[in-house]
């Protein structure tokens, strides 16, 4: 950047260079399916979505107990689930090789899908 | 021959004006600038150049260069980088398919320059100050799960997360309405990001009329001596790229 158009400045180097290279992955983040990826592709794109919907219904989950109208017996429940939904996830990211940072797509202006 | 769009400019008074202006300005790869017409309204081409992947770079930044000059004598629109029509009838045509929407455009960037704010946090300690501020909301958290099993400790782990997360997004409103109050009085137009990484925490353009650049700036200011926990970068000013919404015909 011409420093003539940095008017103010108070960002510790290493923090720029950290969120500058956040902000590189981030616009990276789309799906980039040739036919030689194109399995890589697919699974990182049903993952990303897999993964979205797994969060709602982890967001669902919470507000319910927040509620307070569920049953320790139902929480119990609940919560194995999740705790089981998590590790499936971890265990399909493993085998994709592939990190939560790659589990999100970049939707342009409207920023990241997660 | 294709043509490379520069921007669509609001012209100065008359044609001979316009193009002894960008007698001065060397397009990309050294080409000629010259303006194409339509009723008040124009737009800045040049000969289209083979876009070779190796210096593509370079012919990015003598585009942006190009734009950041005109940007200097004229109100203009700025073109996306690798825009090219097939001939200069192309080009006209676009101006006069898509006159209305141009004339607005012009019109709501005209005298005004954009600025662009980033504000950074240490995450770490940015984070602890949150949770200070939540940790009567954590007492609630604690009683609506009574068992400690793994799986309901698992559920109140995810149920605090959940809280703090909401309460870094409130923080970051308040921190966004904090400063769009305090800018308030320069009226500009302005867009948020949301937040994109961690140390990211507000990323923001504004649209501020040339004559309250200084005011602006000193607001910035002001606001960075009440929040000396954050990193600030402010720059400008710059041509309005975040602020055209032309919808092509």
């Amino acid at each position: 950047m011409n420093e003539s158009k940095i008017l103010l400045n108070s960002v510790p180097i290493d923090d720029y260079g950290q969120a500058i290279e956040k902000m590189g992955n981030s616009v990276s983040s789309r799906i980039n399916a040739t036919p030689e990826n194109a399995d890589h592709g697919l699974a990182k794109l049903v993952i990303t979505l897999v993964e979205l919907i797994r969060k709602l219904m982890e967001k669902q989950a919470i507000r319910r107990v927040e509620g307070g109208t569920l049953s320790d017996n139902e929480i119990e429940r609940l919560g194995e689930t999740l705790m089981k939904l998590e590790m499936k996830m971890d265990e399909m990211k493993k085998l994709f090789n592939l990190t939560d940072d790659d589990l999100n797509l970049n939707l342009g202006p409207l920023g990241d899908l997660m | 021959m294709e043509k490379l769009i520069y921007a669509i400019v609001q012209p100065l008074t008359d044609v001979y004006a316009i193009n002894l202006l960008l007698s001065g300005i060397p397009g990309v790869s050294e080409t000629n600038l010259y303006a194409l017409f339509y009723n008040d309204i124009a737009v800045v081409v040049s000969d289209g150049v083979i876009l070779n992947e190796f210096v593509k770079k370079e012919m990015a930044i003598d585009f942006a260069r190009v734009i950041e000059s005109l940007s200097q004598q004229l109100t203009l629109l700025p073109v996306r980088f690798d825009s090219l029509l097939p001939s200069d009838a192309e080009a006209t045509r676009l101006l006069s398919q898509n006159y209305t929407a141009f004339r607005n455009n012009l019109d709501n960037v005209k005298n005004k320059f954009e600025f662009g704010l980033k504000v950074l946090w240490d995450y770490e300690k940015g984070i602890e100050k949150v949770k200070i501020n939540m940790e009567s909301a954590n007492e609630n958290t604690n009683n609506c799960i009574t068992s400690s099993s793994i799986h309901a400790n698992y559920l109140l782990k995810k149920i605090k997360e959940n809280k703090l997360d909401n309460a870094l997004r409130d923080y970051i409103e308040q921190l966004k309405k904090e400063f769009v109050h305090d800018i308030a009085i320069i009226n500009p137009e302005y867009n948020f990001n949301k937040m994109i990484t961690a140390n990211l925490i507000l990323d923001g353009v504004f649209l501020v009329d040339k004559s309250k650049k200084y005011e602006f700036i000193q607001a910035v200011g002001n606001f960075k001596k009440n929040h000396t926990e954050l990193h600030f970068l402010l720059t400008g000013p710059w041509p309005p790229y975040s602020f055209v919404v032309c919808p092509m015909v």
